[in-house]
């Protein structure tokens, strides 16, 4: 039962929406090419399990609850909406969070608000899988990290694992809630392996992980920018300098007691996002430390992101673009003098 | 002295700026109140711009073509041509906002320079700015840690008298627990007044007395070798570190170490190193039967010109600019070219020096400064009343005090020592040659 192998996080994804299938006949999933080309009965079919193959062989365990749609983001994530205020407990794949201007009133107008709006009687049990994130070189309109948006939207949960064992476990959380959960799944952490324990688990939403103690400063980073973090603690490390990482996985909502708690131990934080800064995570963390911590502060706070503009095609620019553990050790550096 | 400044002037309810079309004076003209200096553009419209004062136009801080918001300082007027003015330091205090860095002290002193006024095209090009917290040092603001402040705050200290360590000499809370623990080593030296003292060792009395703008610290790579065998007593000056300040003259210097003698059961073997040296001769002579043997690094009993203008630079350095660049700019008055040359040596060294420039502010040296300049020269005759076992330790490169030898000759039965090629930093240029010839005279005495 909690065995643990070597999975990767797509994998490990595949593998929760398969439990939450087998231990719930409501759930279904639905997205572009999630079962693959239209034919999900025969046999012999190759099926493509989503742009990025994460969902594949469901389709063959599931062949009535996995459900190719049109290229309509707006259709698919309204009839996941509808779906779920009405009895049923959809995964819907939206291939790219890139896409999420496309279909974004369903989630934030009637999704986000139906429970709200009918005092309570009313539930939306949604999960919107998405890739985020830069770093594979899939340009401007497909490399975004707007998990802020769905993060900022009071009603709808945003979560963001950072690795293989907690994608399981979130997503199982995820599917389960009763609410709309936005879960995110870094592109470029997909094909990363690490240790999953076999069986039914949930990781709790709303739950940070430390994933590291230090004493002298606190790096804080979500999804792709966790490992960053950790590669600068062992930098820092032999500098001398201890740092905890805390990594976030829940955006919202925020663990901000665990945030307080690195802060006062640490005094000192530097955050990490993949995103860009304008009302961002990163931004949002910063604030609280400076709101609710003001005298744990020992250093200024400061903020390693995306620049605030669009994410570069070329390798090169890709690569200035992104936070990196480089960029987090220098930050460091720089508040600690 | 009187200074004068030129504003840009406020013409209508909705001014906000104006642009400098010319100049009709230059630096150094003498102008008459009422005098046409200025041309300014605003909303279409030209102004003549009339001096407030005469006096003579000593600096003008926006060029034709700036734009200046109301109130920006654009010139300033002294009485007297040659009356002492300081362009930058008037612009620092104009503009405390444009003093906030954007990173390093270059930037500090560019934006200090260029205070009020913008130049149109750089506004349009401005670098996004990096946020970095202010220097404490020559700002009207001390930068503390909200951490620190709090801790400060629960051990009832005064937050705003902790020297910080932090970027920019930021206090944080490591320094308030550093300042907190060397309040505990206090002793009272006078009425009202406590010095941090140093204590460490077994075995007889010896007094370190740190020079001009260093603290303890300056004894770093002798003193483990000294605790090994005496109880070493080393104090930091008024206005030092923990020490209460303000500072004070070279006598009361003497008095203090004086006071620190009687606590340790003197008579004690006294070492003091350039001022400290200074105050070490005065303690000798004010009161004799305390001091057990005087060693004497790199002393002086009349300061040179050079001596003078370093320390002047030293002040002003230390009022405008970080700890680290202050210590960079010392180290070639204080280091042979061999420290300089190795540079691992040299930055470690300087790191330590900026540690200890940290500790002292720059009220305590433009007092320290100002003691040493009044107490040169005066006790140049009373050498010859010195009875106590006297060792001076000359450096052969010493830029600053280079008559250690005339001092030992005037000190009955001296003995002198000169380390070849050190420079006045002996500590830190050559720490073994300078632990050995301690330990040397000390076991002789």
């Amino acid at each position: 039962m909690t065995r643990a192998r070597t999975l990767t996080f797509g994998q490990a994804v595949n593998e929760a929406i398969r439990i939450a299938m087998e231990t719930d006949p409501d759930v279904i999933l639905l997205g572009e090419d999630v079962a693959g080309g239209g034919a999900r009965t025969g046999e012999d079919v190759d099926e493509m399990g989503g742009v990025l193959g994460t969902t594949r062989g469901l389709v063959k365990a599931f062949p009535d609850r996995v459900l190719d749609t049109p290229i309509s983001e707006m259709g698919l994530i309204g009839t996941a909406v509808g779906a779920a205020a009405t009895g049923l407990r959809p995964i819907a794949e939206l291939m790219f969070i890139d896409f999420l201007g496309t279909c974004l009133d369903p989630l934030l107008n009637q999704a986000a608000k139906l429970r709200y709006m009918f005092g309570g009687k009313a539930r939306v049990p949604l999960t919107v899988r998405t890739v985020t994130g830069a770093g594979m070189q899939a340009a401007a309109q497909h490399s975004q990290s707007l998990y802020w948006i769905t993060a900022g939207i009071p009603g709808l949960k945003t979560v963001i694992p950072a690795t293989p064992h907690d994608a399981k476990g979130l997503l199982l959380a995820a599917i389960r809630d009763d609410d709309p959960v936005i879960f995110c799944e870094p592109k470029s952490l997909l094909f990363v392996p690490g240790e999953v324990p076999e069986g039914d688990y949930e990781v709790p939403i709303g739950k940070a992980r430390l994933s590291r103690e230090g004493t002298d400063v606190s790096l804080i980073g979500m999804g792709a920018t966790v490992r960053m973090c950790e590669q600068a603690a062992d930098q820092l490390a032999q500098e001398g300098v201890s740092a905890e990482v805390l990594d976030l996985r829940s955006l919202a909502p925020l663990d901000e007691e665990a945030i307080l708690a690195t802060l006062e131990k640490t005094g000192s934080v530097v955050v990490v996002d993949e995103a860009t800064p304008r009302c961002g995570i990163a931004s949002d963390v910063a604030a609280l430390c400076v709101d609710r911590g003001f005298d744990f502060l020992n250093a200024p706070v400061r903020r390693v992101t995306a620049p605030h503009a669009p994410v570069p095609f070329s390798k090169t620019l890709e690569e200035a673009y992104m936070p990196s553990a480089a960029k987090i050790v220098a930050a460091v550096r720089e508040v600690r003098g | 002295m009187s200074v004068t400044a030129i504003r840009m002037p406020k013409l209508g309810m909705t001014m906000e700026e104006g642009t400098i079309v010319e100049w009709r004076v230059a630096p150094g003209d003498r102008v008459e109140k009422g005098q046409l200096v200025l041309v300014i553009e605003s909303e279409k419209n030209e102004a003549e711009i009339e001096a407030t004062a005469s006096g003579f136009l000593r600096h003008v801080y926006a060029a034709p073509g700036d734009v200046a918001p109301c109130g920006a300082l654009l010139a300033a007027l002294t009485e007297q041509p040659d009356e002492a003015f300081d362009a930058v330091a008037l612009a620092a205090a104009e503009a405390p906002a444009a003093r906030r860095p954007a990173a390093g002290d270059a930037v500090a002193l560019a934006a200090a320079e260029a205070p009020a006024a913008r130049r149109p095209a750089a506004a349009a090009s401005a670098p996004a700015p990096v946020a970095t917290s202010a220097p404490a040092r020559g700002g009207e603001r001390k930068a503390i840690a909200p951490a620190a402040r709090a801790l400060a705050k629960q051990l009832g200290l005064d937050a705003e008298r902790v020297t910080g360590s932090g970027p920019g000499g930021r206090v944080t809370r490591e320094d308030v627990e550093a300042f907190a623990a060397a309040r505990e080593r206090l002793v009272p030296v006078a009425s009202g007044v406590a010095l941090e003292v140093l204590r460490e060792g077994q075995g007889a009395p010896l007094l370190l007395v740190p020079g001009f703008g260093t603290d303890v610290s300056s004894f770093a790579a002798l003193t483990p070798r000294l605790v090994e065998r005496f109880r070493v007593w080393a104090l930091n000056p008024r206005g030092v570190g923990a020490s209460d300040g303000p500072a004070a003259d070279v006598p009361t210097l003497a008095a203090d170490a004086a006071a620190v003698c009687a606590a340790a059961g003197g008579p004690v073997h006294v070492v003091g190193a350039s001022l400290g040296a200074a105050a070490a001769l005065e303690l000798a002579l004010a009161r004799p039967e305390l001091v057990r043997s005087l060693l004497l690094i790199t002393p002086f009993v009349t300061a040179t010109p050079r001596l003078l203008a370093a320390v002047t630079a030293w002040c002003r350095v230390a009022a405008e600019a970080s700890p680290a660049t202050l210590a960079r700019v010392l180290a070639p008055l204080l280091f042979s070219d061999a420290l300089l040359a190795d540079e691992a040596l040299r930055e470690r060294t300087l790191r330590g020096l900026a540690a200890a420039c940290a500790r002292v502010p720059p009220a305590t040296l433009e007092r320290m400064a100002a003691g040493l300049a009044a107490w040169s020269g005066t006790r140049a005759k009373d050498l010859a009343r010195i009875g106590a076992p006297t060792l001076v330790l000359a450096a052969g490169a010493d830029l600053l005090t280079p008559d250690g030898e005339a001092v030992a000759r005037a000190i009955p039965g001296a003995r002198y020592t000169v380390v070849p090629g050190s420079g006045h930093a002996l500590a830190s240029d050559a720490p073994g040659v300078l632990g050995d010839a301690t330990l040397a005279w000390l076991d002789r005495t």
